[in-house]
């Protein structure tokens, strides 16, 4: 009855750090759970180290291209440069969320713990070859991130935020899941090795267009996760009202994770279908940029700021995916990596912002930290300059690397739509410039900011200021893992 | 044939009645019930293609389980339904538009609908035939075996799920007397019970 | 060592002006002093081998640009001209320094202000020794830029703001004409190296360069440009405006930039350019009409002003025309012989005035003095001294270099410079009654001067007297030792290759055979000058008055200085400045910033409200707003597909 060899069925190893999460997560779980104390400087100590194993054991187990579980699981160089970017914003999240929670009296032990488990989910979703493993992946992501948005369960605003965010993101499934039955529906899989086959062999007419309409609604799903127009309104809400850890969280590892999706689904299964999805991912992207740019001009709130902020991110991001090139997912995957580091490093800054023992949110409430923070001052600023898209930091190559790409496949009015919406979108990022270094100090931020804090903003400074002298790290990997999902 | 089409048919007329019904029903107590019905056509959907075990599983888990919790919390909490309704039925027209928008296309896809003809070669697994193997044995034979890895992802939502739902809603609050059986089993007389001689007229 | 000359006076400054703090006010005396007395010793050296050696050389530095067929280097040129201008320049500015710790011991800024005397020195020097074009102008730009500063000084001085803005505007006029004329002789000659162009000179006299469709000659369009660079910065008529106002600098710095160095630039840059000015004879022209009409122009306005100090800007300006119109009929050694005096007597005459100011406790009003000579016994001499050399009495300086001149202007037979003659001897007569009425009104007479003013007259201390008395002796007896090698039968030999005189301009030489009257005018005309001016002042001095109220438009029109400065605030000032406010308001700000920067704000704005607006906070809202995009993605999708 199984027409595969028995041996192929039980290939594992390609899945090992995610095995070693899942265990890894129950065992931290345990530790908690018998403690009996709710500090958690330890567990989250345990796991950041048990995320720096997984990372190692991502790269190692990662060398070679690898199927696992009868091909729906998949590893490759994509997989390995996406997973070691969760990683690294997962761990980070936990290192920021220490002293942000022993503060705010949230110190609890599920929230490392949590964290793991959606990281293991991002993992899953990363090298999901089939719709159902993709869809499990993305759920244990999901339901975590639920969760977490309403962490601080005393406040209206978080479990707000988390229920918004529950409510949108069962539609969400919902709708992943009617596009992926339309797909099965009419390409008889829901494997994408099958699925590429099917398309690839040149289905007819009617059969395309339901495939299609399949992958919208597929496109829509997962367009929710990333939190691109028009399926980005639950954004500034659940960023404001998370705890701020996970707000920077959110803003970076499930994004990286959803975006990865894309890429392998867009790119892999439907890779055929350029011609057709394109168009989608181009309005998509046209309305993330300008919503992204506008929306956030009146924004008083840092935090929903930064939501859109993101939102506008996610929308240059999808310039190079619209160009539906190799070069420009490569640009996708700088694009990414970069904006991790810039958000991880601006959301260190937001979690100085504390005044005589209590988070503050407002822009205004930066006014006069360079004279205050002059450090952390710098740091925003170079942050903000960088999102603002100003040579010679990093985040200017990282639009570059999407713009070209976009304009080589023709796509001048995306790429000049673009442009205009980062003109526009400079005016936010420089006003927090102008309000650190130009007004006047209104009250003080506490010190001191925390070692965990000051090391975040070194790290990701650091990144963000010397890409420009040593891009390989990151331009490399990403070259090959681009490579990885065009077959080379 | 003909009986075949005629019970698809009317299970799942049913079925979309009662799921238009559930929404707009006045009482909510009546909108889960209908619920429950729209669950029982399409438990009898799944018996018409055979699928004998999902039929059951749908009944015993959504009607028996998740339905009946709807019920219980719907006449717990002391919602205004008819309030909520109220807002939300101002968007019936746009929100209809937009419903016959969308059914119109999908009906124009459908309309022409084929599938690839690729499709029955990728299937991973062909269906088996229902007279020779149960329902239970050919889902039992791939869920542990081939699909192990999708097995294992669920459970480690449920646990999600579960650690979830502790960390949102258990507390610790002070002033509860709980019950410590090893406190209560540790306990000796003389830690409890003390005598005291008690002078006549002096009080204690 | 001849580097060093130069470098000095650069070396002191930065030290004084970047350290000023640390070495103090004496240490940044010391330093600016001792350097540029070094160069001036140095200078002394440099002059016995250049000029009278005749060992001319240059000394290449570094290269400084070099761009296709275009070169420039930093090289110094010494060869008699600068070794004269050296010598001036160090010497005065040597005098000025050390007077200037007297002078300015109260100021709050001293290292400040010897610094910046050190730079302009450093200029200065820079130009008379550059040795292209476009080392002549860094030169250039140079003393105009410490020109600037020195004027605004006194910083918290409104007026000495003004000044010091007004001469950068109005120098500015002149240097576009001079950087425009550089580009000219490039142009012309495809170099600005002075020995290429000089060699070059000759072949290009019939030159013609086509703009606007009207072929000009070109060596006369270069010169002339560069003579406009040479009225600004030397305050001929037309540009002249900036020279008066610039007196609210510091009296050091009058004496040294605005009488002896940096206003003369203008005739060493003519004499320097020789060459070229030779083959240009309608500029030459040009050259000695405005130098003449603003020697007339300057000495008429000098004779009703009452501020001691503008009296010695406008002679300053009159002698000024001198010089140039001794260039015009060829007489460059005449008119740097005349520099070089003049900068004697000029440089003593202001620091002169300075004293008097310094006794009168900063007043400046003649009107408000008199009656002091007694108590200021030395400065009074020497104020005298300045005035016979001025005045052109015979064996002070300016005797020798003013005849000189005069009688080149009659021996150049030519309309103009007859022209020049009878304008230089009108002047005359005013120099020498402006000069006595200067001394009549400050020393003698009725004291008009409050009694705590007149209490505090005092002598200055010997650190500005020591300057004076040099200068002093330089406004005897620099005449007499230099006529014969700057203008007599020695000049040929001494002057060397230096200035070149075609030999068809004879002024020169027929000045030397000029009939007796001509040599006797200017004297005589000068004694008229003083005697008219103590009839006025002395023996009769209710005839000014009665004189200024019968002739009161003409007076108004003196007094107005010709109404030049209103004039230039009809013509150009306010036009300028309602160009200016209604390109701001109207061009700029209605409709460049209105439909762009400040338009498209607004614009943006109004869109970021809006769409903030959509965020409404309510799940269905979103929930719909999903739903909504899914259908009109697909719609998209479908209409697309359907094209």
């Amino acid at each position: 009855m199984n027409p595969m060899p028995a041996s192929e069925a039980m290939v594992f190893s390609p899945a090992v750090p995610e095995i070693f999460l899942a265990c890894a997560a129950m065992a931290l779980l345990m530790i908690g759970v018998f403690r009996r104390s709710d500090e958690s400087r330890t567990l989250s100590t345990l796991s950041v180290a048990t995320l720096a194993i997984a990372f190692v054991l991502v790269v190692i187990f990662g060398r070679e291209p690898a199927r696992a579980f009868e091909g729906l699981f998949i590893v490759d160089q994509f997989a390995v440069f996406m997973k070691a970017l969760v990683l690294i914003g997962s761990a980070s999240a936990i290192v920021l969320a220490v002293r942000f929670n022993a503060n705010e009296g949230l110190d609890r032990f599920e929230y490392p713990v949590i964290v793991v488990l959606a990281t293991l989910g991002m993992m899953m979703m990363i090298s999901a070859n089939d719709f159902i493993a993709l869809y499990l992946g993305l759920e244990l992501q999901s339901l975590s991130l639920y969760v977490l948005a309403a962490f601080r369960r005393d406040s209206v605003r978080s479990t707000e935020a988390g229920l918004k965010y529950f409510v949108l993101g069962a539609l969400s499934s919902g709708l992943l899941l009617y596009g992926a039955s339309l797909i099965y529906g009419f390409a008889g899989s829901t494997g994408f090795d099958a699925l590429a086959r099917v398309l690839a062999a040149g289905a007819p007419e009617s059969t395309w267009i339901g495939v299609v309409f399949g992958l919208v609604f597929v496109s829509a799903g997962l367009a929710f996760k990333v939190s691109a127009v028009p399926f980005h309104m639950w954004t500034p809400d659940v960023y404001e009202g998370a705890p701020t850890p996970v707000t920077a969280f959110f803003a970076v590892a499930p994004k990286v994770a959803a975006v990865a999706l894309f890429l392998r689904v867009l790119t892999g299964p439907f890779g055929p279908l350029v011609a057709d999805w394109q168009q989608v991912i181009v309005v998509i992207s046209v309305g993330s940029m300008l919503i992204g740019a506008f929306a956030a001009i009146v924004q008083t709130n840092i935090k929903r700021l930064m939501a859109y902020s993101s939102i506008g991110h996610v929308g240059y991001a999808f310039v190079g995916l619209a160009a539906g090139t190799e070069a420009g997912v490569r640009g996708v995957l700088i694009y990414m990596a970069i904006y991790l580091f810039m958000n991880l490093g601006t959301f260190a800054c937001i979690l100085c912002m504390r005044q005589n023992g209590r988070m503050v949110e407002d822009i205004e409430d930066l006014a006069g930290l360079s004279k205050t923070h002059p450090m952390v001052a710098a740091a925003m600023g170079t942050f903000m300059f960088s999102m603002a898209g100003i040579p010679p930091l990093a985040g200017f190559f990282g639009k570059v690397y999407v713009f070209l790409p976009a304009i080589e496949a023709g796509l001048v009015t995306l790429a000049v739509i673009g442009v205009l919406t980062s003109v526009v979108s400079c005016f936010y990022y420089l006003r927090i410039v102008k309000i650190m270094y130009f007004d006047e100090v209104v009250e003080p931020f506490d010190r001191p900011i925390g070692r965990e804090v000051g090391a975040i903003l070194w790290a990701t400074g650091l990144v963000i200021l010397l890409f420009i002298v040593y891009p390989a790290p990151i331009l490399a990997p990403a070259t090959t893992a681009a490579a990885s999902l065009f077959g080379g | 044939m003909i009986i075949h089409s005629l019970t698809f048919y009317m299970f799942a007329a049913v079925a979309v009645a009662s799921g238009v019904m559930v929404i707009s029903a006045r009482n909510p107590v009546h909108s889960v019930l209908f619920l429950i019905l729209a669950f029982f056509n399409s438990a009898a959907l799944f018996v018409l293609m055979g699928a004998e075990f999902l039929a059951m599983v749908l009944v015993v888990v959504y009607v028996g389980a998740v339905a009946v919790l709807f019920l219980f919390v719907v006449m717990m909490l002391d919602i205004n339904f008819r309030e909520m309704r109220h807002g939300a039925l101002q968007y019936l027209p746009i929100g209809g538009l937009v419903g016959i928008v969308l059914l119109a296309e999908l009906v124009l896809v459908f309309g022409s609908w084929a599938v690839a003809p690729e499709a029955a070669d990728v299937a991973t697994i062909p269906t088996p035939d229902p007279t020779v193997v149960t329902n239970t044995h050919a889902l039992g034979s791939v869920l542990y075996t081939r699909f192990v890895y999708l097995f294992q992802a669920a459970g480690m939502i449920l646990l999600v799920a579960m650690v979830g739902a502790i960390v949102l809603t258990l507390r610790q609050r002070d002033g509860l007397r709980r019950q410590s059986i090893a406190e209560q089993n540790a306990r000796r007389k003389s830690d409890t019970i003390e005598v005291v001689k008690v002078p006549s007229r002096g009080g204690v | 060592m001849y580097a060093a000359a130069v470098f000095l006076p650069l070396l002191a400054a930065t030290i004084a002006g970047l350290f000023g703090r640390q070495i103090g006010d004496r240490g940044a005396q010391l330093v600016t002093c001792s350097a540029i007395c070094v160069s001036a010793l140095l200078s002394v050296i440099i002059f016995v081998e250049v000029a009278l050696g005749g060992e001319a050389r240059q000394i290449e530095l570094f290269e400084w640009i070099r761009s296709g067929t275009f070169e420039a280097s930093w090289a110094l040129r010494f060869d008699t001209l600068s070794a004269v201008m050296l010598i001036v320049v160090t010497f005065v500015s040597a005098a000025v320094h050390i007077y200037s710790i007297g002078y300015m011991h109260h100021d709050p800024h001293v290292p400040r202000f010897m610094a910046y005397l050190s730079l302009f020195t450093f200029s200065m020097l820079m130009l008379v020794t550059a040795d292209n074009l476009l080392q002549l102008f860094f030169g250039w730009e140079g003393v105009g830029l410490c020109s600037y500063l020195l004027i605004g000084f006194w910083f918290d001085r409104p007026s000495a703001n003004a000044a010091a803005i007004k001469a950068f505007i109005v120098n500015r006029v002149g240097d576009f004409g001079f950087a425009l004329g550089i580009l000219s002789v490039y142009f012309i000659f495809d170099s600005i190296v002075f020995d290429t162009i000089f060699a070059a000179a000759p072949q290009h006299a019939g030159t013609v360069m086509s703009f606007l469709d009207l072929d000009l000659p070109a060596l006369e369009i270069a010169c002339f440009l560069l003579f406009i660079g040479a009225m600004g910065k030397s305050a001929q008529l037309g540009l002249h405006t900036w020279l008066p106002d610039a007196m609210e600098g510091p009296t050091p710095v009058s004496a040294l930039i605005h009488a002896a160095t940096m206003v003369t630039a203008g005739v060493f840059m003519v004499a320097r350019l020789s060459p070229l000015f030779e083959y240009a004879p309608g500029t030459l022209g040009f050259v000695a009409f405005i130098g003449a009409t603003t020697a007339f122009f300057a000495a008429t306005v000098g004779l009703v002003q009452n501020d001691i100090k503008r009296v010695i800007a406008y002679s300053t300006c009159s002698q000024l025309g001198y010089m140039f119109f001794a260039a015009g009929v060829s007489a460059y050694p005449a008119a740097i012989f005349h520099l070089m005096t003049h900068a004697f007597f000029k440089a003593l005459l202001f620091l002169g005035a300075g004293s008097v100011i310094h006794a009168m406790s900063d007043e400046q009003d003649m009107q408000k003095m008199g009656g002091i000579w007694r108590m200021i016994p030395v400065t009074y001499v020497l104020m005298w001294i300045g005035s016979l050399a001025l005045a052109g009495i015979p064996i002070f300086a300016g005797y020798y270099s003013k005849d000189m001149i005069l009688e080149s202007a009659w021996g150049a037979h030519t309309g103009i410079g007859d022209y020049a003659f009878w304008m230089g001897i009108a002047a005359a007569v005013m120099t020498a009654f402006y000069s006595w009425r200067l001394i009549f009104m400050t020393f003698h007479g009725q004291p008009r001067a409050s009694e705590i003013v007149m209490a505090h007259v005092h002598e200055s201390p010997p650190v500005m007297i020591g300057p004076l008395v040099f200068l002093a002796i330089g406004a005897v007896f620099a005449g007499l030792v230099g006529y014969e090698a700057f203008v007599g039968d020695g000049m040929h030999r001494f002057w060397g290759d230096s200035i070149l005189i075609l030999p068809e301009h004879r002024a020169m030489e027929a000045a030397h055979h000029a009939p007796a009257w001509v040599k006797l005018l200017p004297l005589v005309m000068g004694v008229t000058g003083i005697a008219l001016a103590w009839l006025f002042y002395m023996a009769a001095p209710g005839l000014p008055g009665r004189l200024a109220g019968s002739l009161k438009p003409l007076y108004l029109f003196l007094l107005n200085k010709w109404y030049f400065d209103e004039l230039y605030d009809r013509i150009f000032v306010r036009p300028a400045f309602a160009l200016g406010r209604g390109l701001w308001k109207g061009g700029d700000g209605a409709i460049i910033d209105g439909l762009g920067p400040d338009g498209l704000a607004a614009t943006t704005r109004r869109i970021a409200v809006q769409t903030s607006r959509l965020q409404s906070g309510y799940v269905y809202h979103y929930a719909f707003a999903m739903l909504i995009g899914v259908v009109m993605l697909i719609s998209w999708y479908l209409y697309r597909q359907g094209m």
